[in-house]
């Protein structure tokens, strides 16, 4: 056994790797810049984390997701690694102040890009040898990426800072267009790019047209009743994730909860709980539920409304059948979704109107630093404050120091330029994934084309244009109803003892 | 009853009101608002014990249950936004004794709750789990709490004895309580076999109203807290350890309000006319009992960290030993700040 199998299997208890680890491990290992693009649940975590038992130093995890970067974390300390510290907020530094001054000390060091951006951090990374720096979930660089965040173009910067060590970018879902952007953006040498086709054999794919919305709730229901479970249903609103919920739930569907970033922490991880551990059947949930769940058994994922970009439809449908049964993906579309995705995709850009207002109202004397207190109070939304504090810095370069009424109107003109562009690139993105829904021909061929590949390999359980019938993934079998709950003295002595007793009897 | 708890709640608070308040004021007091008028409130109207036991709740809420009176003739207006309970309505809410969370005792506990309740529901996924044998994922992602529970049970000599003394406390409480409520707070734990249910999926289930789940599961936690601090309930006690009930005084809360409003100590002294050392006094105990308090614009990040290294070597809190140890650089503020901070964090 050679010394990387031999640590996959002491670390990380796996006998051999996945497709495509080993490649892009050894890459890593020479010090190369990597690009690798492998298909969700394929184990890309594994691609620095098992590097980091021969690299010397530290190395450094940049992950967009709190959530994401908890599970990661929770996951090494459970296989016994003990050196490993995350940082996401500039509140949780203070708490670990500690940890700050002894950086060097350990393996694993998880950072939001938001730390990045903060002096003291950054003071103290580089006291650190970084041997690697990782960037997670990387098509978040690229403004042309479905998920883009305006904080990770700093990257580049910041990994030019740290003296420029070896780069790891790791995504499920990068276009052409957006790996140029990641391997520009973040600076990278003579990349080596490791792309895994993004196609799933095991995931059959169907469009369900429908007459009406409540013509697409009263399939909805009729297929969540039938189909082999679990499974996950996405939805545009967390209106319609909660009253559907409910509906299938009354509709004999199971076991069935909601889930969306408007809930509290503690409802959200009872609710992934739930589901991981084959308590839930079905979960009803908006885009916020499923990075960070791993879970092997989701046997279907089903899109009440449309996405804004095949990008996002690949990545949601992907959650299914990881453990490499067949599963089935069905999209339900009716007149009228197109109009409800553009509007969700539009949300983010800033009204024309209140950006003129708000631009006229900045104060003459704004400089750099006095311009995102403006951003924060001028009433916008989150991702919208994002995205104009992004605009911002991009249009001001053309703004002189004292910023007269000619300059305000020359920053808006800028500002409303980008956002127009961005606003006829989405309505691109939205096109496409409208044809594809409208499509003819094979899905499955259309949605790897998009990402620049060929289709090699039909699997026989294809899509609905090539003749899939999805009574396959049908079941007569009732799912079984709510685990019955005892007396809580009973609940309560089971929850402490029930194991114990169960032990005494098998003896 | 699958509705309707907020118009009880909102019954309850208006009588107490009296009419001398808007709606402003219960969403102020029941989203637990810092500000010196509602903790004033609070006390004058005797609301103490709903003060942040809504955090979430908003004006619509309360604008919809205020309707809901009104249309039964329980409440009328008296003002703009403004009701009193009608003769009607006293008797309603008379009737509805049997809804009233009598331990909730939000003034004293809301800031701790959620603190205690992870520990507890955290400790008891980690004991049943190990009865049982299972791997688990907590159930926490506070690290905080999955730091406090590691030591928690590291200190512990036999996880069987625990396990045996808290299944017994639990039960002798929970029997202290209505079926009902214990019911409630069974289904939130979760354990090796079953995952905690959320709220809703408890309500959904008893067919009960959500809020009212809510508050059935708050009220036992309160009594629970307020046994422990009694002496009646030892594994509570240790389970509350370090978390202070928030008592900050009135003249901390002036000050805490200012510094929100981007007021610097000398700012705040000058324009309350007291000594600087007073308003430092108030900063030392906003960071021992406001837990998201940031310290960072008083001591600089490495400064703090060089008082945190020296406190633990030391093993002291003497603040002069600290001073020393680190050549006099610190100041004696900032190192009590530092301390205080840490026994607010890390519950020493
Ligand atoms: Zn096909």
């Amino acid at each position: 056994m050679d010394e990387l199998t031999k640590t996959l299997h002491e670390r990380f208890g796996h006998a051999s790797f996945r497709p495509g680890q080993r490649d892009v491990i050894e890459d890593v290992l020479s010090g190369r810049d990597v690009l690798a693009m492998l298909p969700t649940g394929s184990g890309k975590s594994l691609c620095y984390q098992l590097p980091a038992y021969f690299l010397p130093g530290s190395v450094l995890i940049v992950s967009p997701l709190v959530s994401l970067m908890e599970d990661q974390v929770e996951q090494l300390r459970r296989r016994g690694e003990k050196r490993v510290v995350a940082f996401h907020s500039l509140l949780d530094a203070e708490e670990k102040w500690h940890a700050l001054t002894s950086l060097p000390d350990f393996r694993f060091i998880y950072a939001s890009p938001e730390m990045l951006q903060s002096e003291t951090f950054l003071a103290a990374l580089r006291r650190v040898r970084v041997s690697l720096f990782v960037v997670d979930e990387a098509h978040c660089i690229s403004q042309w990426g479905y998920d883009f965040r305006p904080d990770f173009l700093k990257l580049g910067a910041v990994r030019h800072a740290l003296g420029s060590p070896p780069c790891l970018a790791l995504t499920a879902t990068a276009t052409p267009e957006v790996q140029e952007d990641i391997i520009r953006t973040l600076g990278m040498e003579r990349a080596r790019r490791h792309i895994y086709s993004v196609d799933r054999p095991n995931i059959a794919l169907a469009v369900e047209r429908c007459l009406s919305v409540e013509d697409k709730a009263a399939r909805l229901a009729e297929c969540a009743k039938r189909l082999r479970g679990p499974g996950i249903v996405y939805f545009s609103s967390r209106q319609w994730a909660e009253e559907m919920a409910r509906r299938l739930a009354q509709n004999g569907a199971g076991r069935v909860a909601y889930y969306h970033a408007g809930m509290d922490g503690e409802q959200r991880l009872l609710v992934q709980q739930q589901f991981l551990y084959d308590e839930l059947d079905i979960v009803c949930c908006t885009s916020a539920f499923g990075m960070g769940v791993d879970k092997g058994n989701v046997r279907f994922v089903l899109h009440f409304h449309m996405p804004a970009q095949l990008e996002a439809y690949v990545q949601e449908i992907g959650r299914a059948g990881r453990d490499g049964a067949p599963s089935l993906a069905v999209l339900f579309y009716a007149d009228g979704d197109r109009a409800i995705a553009q509007a969700v995709a539009e949300a983010e850009l800033p009204d024309s109107a209140a950006l003129r207002e708000w631009c006229r109202r900045l104060p003459e004397d704004a400089v750099r630093g006095g311009w995102r207190a403006a951003v924060d109070a001028g009433g916008f939304t989150d991702i919208q404050k994002r995205l104009l504090a992004y605009f911002l810095e991009w249009g001001q370069t053309a703004a002189p120091e004292q910023l007269t009424a000619a300059a305000k109107e020359r920053l808006y003109e800028r500002m409303a330029a980008a956002i127009e562009a961005r606003r006829r690139w989405k309505r691109k993105k939205l096109r496409e994934m409208e044809e594809w829904v409208h499509a003819f021909s094979c899905r499955r061929a259309a949605i790897v084309r998009a990402f620049g590949e060929e289709l090699s390999d039909k699997p026989d359980a294809c899509c609905d244009n090539c003749g899939l019938e999805t009574d396959r993934f049908m079941t007569d079998g009732r799912r079984p109803e709510a685990a019955p709950v005892r007396p809580w003295r009973e609940e309560l002595w089971h929850m402490f003892f029930g194991g114990r007793r169960h032990d005494e009897a098998a003896k | 009853m699958r509705h309707g708890y907020a118009s009880f709640l909102l019954a309850h608070c208006l009588r107490r009101l009296n009419g001398e308040r808007t709606l402003a004021a219960v969403y102020h007091l029941l989203s637990g608002k810092k500000s010196a008028q509602t903790l004033q409130d609070c006390k004058w109207f005797q609301l103490a014990p709903f003060f942040g036991t809504w955090k979430d709740v908003t004006m619509d809420r309360l604008e919809e249950a205020a309707l809901v009176l009104v249309r039964k003739q329980r409440a009328a207006p008296v003002h703009d936004r403004t009701y009193i309970l009608t003769e009607k309505g006293r008797h309603w809410l008379d009737e509805q004794a049997a809804w009233f969370p009598r331990y909730v005792n939000g003034w004293r506990y809301h800031e701790i709750e959620p603190l205690f309740w992870q520990r507890l529901s955290l400790i008891g996924q980690t004991l049943s789990n190990l009865s049982h044998g299972q791997r688990f994922i907590p159930i926490c992602r506070d690290e905080r709490t999955l730091l406090w529970v590691k030591q928690y049970l590291l200190d512990k000599r036999s996880r069987q004895t625990l396990a045996r003394a808290l299944y017994d406390e639990l039960t002798r409480l929970l029997a202290a309580v209505s079926e009902e409520a214990a019911t409630v707070f069974v289904l939130r734990l979760t354990s090796a076999r079953r995952i905690g249910w959320t709220a809703e999926q408890i309500a959904a289930w008893l067919q009960k109203d959500v809020l009212y789940v809510q508050f059935q599961f708050r009220n036992v936690l309160h009594y629970m807290m307020a046994e422990a601090e009694a002496g009646r309930a030892p594994v509570m006690a240790e389970l509350m350890a370090g978390l202070a009930p928030v008592q900050l005084t009135q003249s901390a809360q002036k000050t805490y309000e200012w510094l929100q409003k981007g007021k610097t100590i000398d700012e705040i002294a000058a324009l309350r006319r007291l000594k600087k050392s007073t308003i430092e006094d108030h900063v030392v105990e906003l960071a021992a009992n406001v837990p998201d308090f940031s310290i960072a614009p008083f001591v600089a990040a490495e400064r703090a960290a060089a008082i945190q290294a020296a406190a633990r070597a030391l093993g002291t809190r003497k603040l002069k030993r600290i001073r020393e140890a680190l050549g006099g650089i610190a100041s004696y503020f900032e190192i009590r700040l530092v301390l205080a901070k840490e026994v607010g964090r890390w519950m020493n």
